[in-house]
């Protein structure tokens, strides 16, 4: 298995070469020891306990800078629970979460983060250019950076005919292309997806990916949960299954075909499956 | 510095947007309607004594409306956030909660000093018309209310943190209203009850938000004169430790909110 990423971290490049998803190892499969690196996120060991339940049961991975993530699992595996802890809403019970080495709760670090929820109506009085400039003033930006920003963000998620209507009035869709842009408005070196194309259609997730994509030719780094497996497969570099809060695969899309010609579909059913 | 002003600035506009686009304004403008009614019928009337007890009436309805819009300021502060899930991309942003607290709060302390702000205009302004004056007890009067509603403020945005909309509604109501109309007689109520019970009313005394001790009402329309200095300053204190003692545990109840 090859080195993914820009292949600056070697941390990122360990965790990419695992397979079992909960342990650090090294390229000939020994175990490897924790060491600084320029990981955009790092997940060791880590568990999340809510009172008696484990939602994340011995976590670890890695994603390296222009690298993109994907995060699969069925319902209630530990995606979400996992994302709060990387973007600093939510500590972990053991282990170490920590963007760009430093804690994700820090302000300067979530400086360098974009996130985008799964669910979120946003505020149904503002309208989409007043929701990046209330977004824009809580990252501490200056208002004429937000309004460039604004401008170029909106019509990139092609928003800018409907950027002066009430939030109220977007369809499903289109709040999520405004999550998006909230998400971007900072210009992340991270940016953290919660299900992100729920809701798009098929020409607004094409150009979704593109943009990912295009954020990856820039260095930054994606990590995205999500169900739609398609979507995954033609966008991420790597992705991890998730069960129970347990990480059961780690591993390189680009993999995937050459190992019997399996899709991402294929080895998520039967990754579940031998989980078992 | 410069990122906490912006950041602020953006929470305070927020309140004020909210405010406009939900049409509470609309709400201002009939309870300023209403606060009216009692002030013109003071004219026809014509007697002093009727004058003084139509403007006592209005400016309890001047305490009533503002109170209303406090706790109802308040209590949408963060609550909707959790509601709609927005708070969720709110605190991935580079904001501490402690800072996006009191944003919050200096937000809704904005739009409900501006709603006690057009309120006096109309008061002030209505007896003013018709001849009458105030005198230096008014400044002191208008500071204590708005100390009162910065008061009020934090303690709905505390509540609203630990309970429901409608129970920290009917709560926060009750405790305010109630410490405003019969605080001052509670300690003489305690001493006619028995031990146990002397003692809880005590201790209610000692920790709930004295509404009346803010009340300039009568000292306002009867023109009794201004309150020592010292014991202004006192107040004005007062309020400012009670606020910030509600605003540190409000920042306690979100550290440990689960999110």
């Amino acid at each position: 298995m090859q080195g993914i990423g820009n292949g600056k971290c070697q941390i990122c490049y360990n965790i990419g070469a695992m397979n079992d998803g909960n342990t650090l190892l090294g390229p000939k499969g020994q175990r490897q020891s924790p060491s600084t690196g320029d990981c955009a996120v790092r997940i060791e060991g880590v568990v999340r306990e809510f009172g008696s339940v484990k939602a994340v049961d011995g976590l670890s991975l890695a994603l390296a800078p222009g690298e993109i993530m994907g995060f699969l699992g069925t319902n209630g595996a530990g995606k979400t629970t996992t994302i709060k802890m990387i973007i600093g809403l939510l500590r972990p019970s053991a282990g170490k979460v920590s963007v760009f080495g430093g804690d994700p709760s820090d302000p300067a670090v979530r400086a360098r983060v974009g996130y985008m929820p799964e669910v979120a109506t946003y505020y149904p009085y503002l309208n989409a250019r007043e929701l990046l400039a209330f977004y824009g003033g809580i990252c501490g930006l200056d208002a004429k950076l937000v309004k460039a920003r604004t401008d170029e963000l909106l019509e990139s998620v092609g928003l800018s005919e409907a950027a002066r209507r009430p939030l109220k009035t977007y369809s499903k869709g289109m709040l999520q292309r405004a999550g998006i842009a909230q998400a971007l408005l900072n210009d992340p070196d991270l940016l953290v997806l919660d299900e992100p194309f729920t809701g798009l259609d098929p020409l607004a997730r094409i150009h979704f990916r593109e943009l990912l994509r295009s954020l990856r030719e820039k260095g930054k780094a994606v990590f995205f949960s999500s169900h739609e497996l398609g979507e995954t497969e033609l966008l991420c570099d790597r992705v991890a299954i998730m069960k129970h809060g347990h990480c059961v695969y780690q591993g390189a899309v680009k993999d995937l075909a050459g190992d019997g010609g399996s899709n991402l579909e294929r080895l998520f059913l039967k990754t579940l499956e031998e989980a078992k | 510095m410069k990122t906490a002003f912006r950041q602020f600035k953006a929470l305070v506009k927020l309140s004020f947007l909210e405010l406009w686009r939900r049409n509470d304004i609309f709400a201002l403008v009939l309870l300023g309607l209403a606060l009216m009614v009692p002030l013109s019928m003071a004219s026809p009337f014509g007697a002093d004594g009727a004058s003084r007890y139509l403007d006592e009436a209005a400016l309890l309805l001047v305490w009533g409306f503002s109170l209303f819009i406090a706790l109802g300021s308040g209590q949408r502060l963060l609550a909707p956030e959790f509601e709609a899930r927005t708070i969720y991309p709110l605190l991935a942003k580079p904001i501490s909660r402690g800072r996006l607290l009191f944003g919050k709060y200096l937000g809704a302390l904005a739009a409900s000093w501006s709603a006690l702000a057009f309120f006096y205009v109309l008061f002030v302004g209505s007896v003013l018309l018709r001849g009458g004056a105030f005198a230096a007890e008014l400044p002191q009067a208008l500071a204590l209310h708005f100390a009162f509603i910065a008061l009020a403020v934090a303690v709905s945005l505390l509540g609203s943190l630990l309970m429901s909309a409608s129970a920290n509604c009917a709560l926060s109501s009750i405790v305010l209203v109630g410490m405003f109309f019969f605080g001052r007689r509670l300690p003489e109520y305690a001493d006619g009850l028995n031990p146990a019970l002397a003692w809880l009313v005590k201790a209610v005394y000692a920790i709930a938000p004295h509404a009346e001790f803010f009340d300039m009402r009568q000292r306002l329309v009867h023109g009794w004169g201004a309150v020592g200095w010292p014991v202004f300053a006192a107040v004005l204190c007062y309020a400012l430790v009670y606020i910030a003692v509600l605003l540190g545990l409000a920042s306690l109840a979100l550290r440990r909110r689960r999110l």
